[in-house]
């Protein structure tokens, strides 16, 4: 299966603190990693989840897929052609789009929304494909009654304004949507409304989907795959029902166990991550979760973890990832990992 | 069993709206005793917040008090005068907001602020107070207290603004310690770390602690009863454990079976509460859910229910809750 959108080995690094000396002798000031090798693809009509702590790269990734900030290394392609220049990019925004983790601050507190869901074919310079009625047929497509064109943001619900969102993002029939947080913020029932509607879309128009988000539920019941990310690099990758049923990386493993549980009877007894992300100016030596990982040994400290293929579909980068791997399959978890 | 510390007592609250006055919160009744953790559950619009700022006597300006009162200390503190609500925020009834980012002053140290907090200490020195402030930032788990004393709250990182949030509420030894959505704009791991922080502050804290949440699984985690509200009404309540595994409300069931952390299934359809909140302009003659309920009758769209008792200390507000 050819990938709609691949990553490919992609870093960015950015110029570091400079002490004066460093300014002046080029090419000695230190260089912030942010995101590190991170490889990963999209296939057509493919829901992948990106999740993460704030500060782990979900949303930088998703800024440079569009051209919004600039790689430093690795390949980008969209449907088998490398994106590099801004023409190419142009291309990739006609066929992409991106819905901001802020529904309501990303709508013009000015305009009404008919006047705002139209703008991609203005920008783009195509020609409305209903004339006058495209925006009331855009709201239909979403559930929003028509009457809803002729009202500001500041009168729409959360909820209505996230739909609002979603019809935009469709307007130019793109093949990938990159919702950031599409649900943050919002209702449990409205939060499912979205959800559903965000696959129905998907089994309707074939279309694929990358969802940011730090909602493991969100992830677990919407996607096909799901991608965790740790300071800029990829912890693990695999079928969404694989990493839940049997997590690989001690952080995926603290990330699911540290969700508040919706019963009385099943209180965590003990915290599953203590600490906080580290920032990018002090990237912790050899493997950067090794700062809080409770297997954490020496070895950890010293030596970077290579990526390791579990399966042609599942990736871990952890040096005891095999030791996890054995200790696992004793239990009762074998059924949990029919596709 | 012990007195309630705070008592809200058939409590209702409109809001001036050009449309007339909006019926934000309707005799709704709620106690909280000393050493309990209380949990306050609901969607947008159903008036937690409403409930909340009246505990806290915060309430906006376009507020009117139609019915019942706050009970605290034995009388009513929603008609204190300025002087004595004053007295009572901070000192014994303390709030956490949802944002830490907003509740702190941006161009005051954190330590100044902790300082004048303590402004109804008596017989205190500055530097007293100084060590008072840096050994609460110690409590809530902030490792270097003396040096958060002289940051300013965007140098904080979110979890550490929340801990900060919560040592300020925690600062005078409250009574009652209400908290508006306290992990909400917090990570998953953040979240898990102020849970645990508030559990186990409520070890050696003697009040009455009242989450006020849309997160069923924070109330799940910290609370031993829960008020399960829609439109306006507490319709629902009961020990944490009872409402959470035998609801009785059809509101509650419907919140819980949406919640996708209570899937443990992959499912391709989530399930939703079809409808829309009643227009609390014009609140409905029956019952306020009855719209979008499944199993409601022309009884419930005519006649309003009544609380009934479905258990020991468990109530919901529905014709059908012992059917």
């Amino acid at each position: 299966m050819s990938a709609l959108y691949d990553v490919d080995n992609v870093s960015l690094d950015l110029a570091g603190p400079a002490s004066g000396l460093q300014r002046l002798l080029p090419g000695t000031a230190p260089r912030l990693t942010i995101l590190s090798n991170l490889s990963l693809s999209i296939a057509p009509g493919e829901m992948l989840g990106l999740v993460g702590e704030s500060g782990s790269g979900k949303s930088t990734l998703a800024r440079a897929m569009m051209g919004l900030v600039g790689i430093t290394g690795g390949r980008l392609s969209f449907e088998g052609r490398p994106v590099k220049s801004r023409p190419d990019f142009v291309k990739v925004r006609q066929g992409t789009a991106l819905m901001f983790q802020d529904a309501v601050a990303s709508l013009s507190p000015r305009r009404k929304v008919s006047a705002q869901i139209v703008e991609p074919f203005e920008i783009n310079g195509v020609s409305l494909p209903e004339g006058a009625k495209t925006a009331v047929t855009m709201l239909e497509r979403v559930g929003l009654a028509p009457a809803l064109a002729q009202r500001f943001p500041h009168e729409l619900s959360g909820g209505q304004a996230r739909r609002v969102s979603v019809a935009r993002a469709l307007a130019l029939n793109p093949r990938l949507v990159i919702a950031d947080e599409p649900t943050a913020g919002l209702d449990v029932s409205v939060q499912a409304e979205i959800l559903n509607l965000m696959s129905g879309l998907r089994r309707d128009l074939g279309l694929s989907f990358l969802i940011i988000t730090h909602n493991l539920a969100v992830v677990r019941h919407v996607t096909d795959r799901v991608a965790v990310l740790y300071l800029g690099r990829m912890a693990e990758w695999g079928p969404t029902r694989q990493v839940f049923a049997r997590p690989l990386h001690p952080y995926t493993r603290s990330l699911i166990a540290a969700e508040p549980q919706a019963d009385p009877r099943k209180r965590r007894a003990d915290l599953a991550l203590k600490g906080e992300i580290p920032s990018v100016l002090a990237r912790p030596s050899g493997c950067e979760f090794h700062t809080r990982c409770p297997l954490a040994r020496p070895r950890c400290a010293a030596e970077e973890p290579q990526p390791l293929m579990i399966t042609p579909d599942r990736m871990v980068r952890c040096h005891f990832a095999e030791d996890t791997r054995t200790e696992t399959q004793g239990g009762n978890h074998g059924t949990d990992l029919e596709h | 069993m012990s007195a309630p510390l705070i008592k809200v007592d058939d409590l209702s609250i409109t809001y001036a709206s050009e449309e007339g006055p909006l019926q934000a919160l309707r005799h709704a009744t709620l106690e909280a005793r000393a050493g309990e953790a209380i949990g306050i559950v609901g969607e947008s619009g159903c008036g937690k917040s409403t409930l909340a700022s009246a505990m806290i006597n915060l309430l906006a300006r376009n507020a009117r008090v139609t019915s019942g009162g706050v009970v605290f200390g034995g009388r009513d503190i929603l008609s204190a005068s300025d002087e004595e609500k004053r007295r009572l925020r901070g000192r014994h009834i303390a709030m956490i907001f949802q944002d830490p980012m907003t509740s702190f002053n941006p161009v005051l140290t954190i330590g100044e602020q902790l300082v004048d907090f303590q402004d109804q200490r008596e017989g205190l020195s500055k530097s007293e107070k100084r060590q008072q402030a840096a050994a609460m930032l110690k409590r809530v788990g902030i490792s270097d207290p003396v040096r958060c004393l002289d940051r300013f709250v965007h140098e904080l990182s979110g979890g550490m603004r929340q801990r900060a949030a919560i040592a300020a509420a925690l600062l005078m030894t409250p009574d009652v310690l209400v908290a508006d959505e306290p992990t909400t704009a917090l990570d998953v791991t953040m979240e898990a770390q102020i849970i645990h922080l508030l559990r186990e502050l409520r070890r050696d804290y003697n009040g009455a602690i009242i989450i006020v949440t849309h997160h069923l699984g924070v109330v799940g985690e910290l609370c031993d009863r829960v008020y399960v509200m829609y439109a306006g009404e507490v319709v629902e309540e009961g020990s944490t454990d009872d409402v959470y595994h035998s609801p009785r409300h059809p509101y509650t069931q419907a919140l819980i079976a949406c919640d996708p952390a209570n899937l443990h299934d992959q499912t391709p359809v989530l399930p939703t509460i079809p409808g829309r909140l009643p227009d609390l302009v014009k609140p409905p003659a029956g019952c306020s859910f009855a719209a979008r309920c499944a199993r409601a009758t022309e009884h419930c769209r005519s006649v309003a229910p009544a609380h009934v008792m479905v258990g020991p200390r468990h109530f919901a507000r529905c014709h059908e809750a012992l059917s």
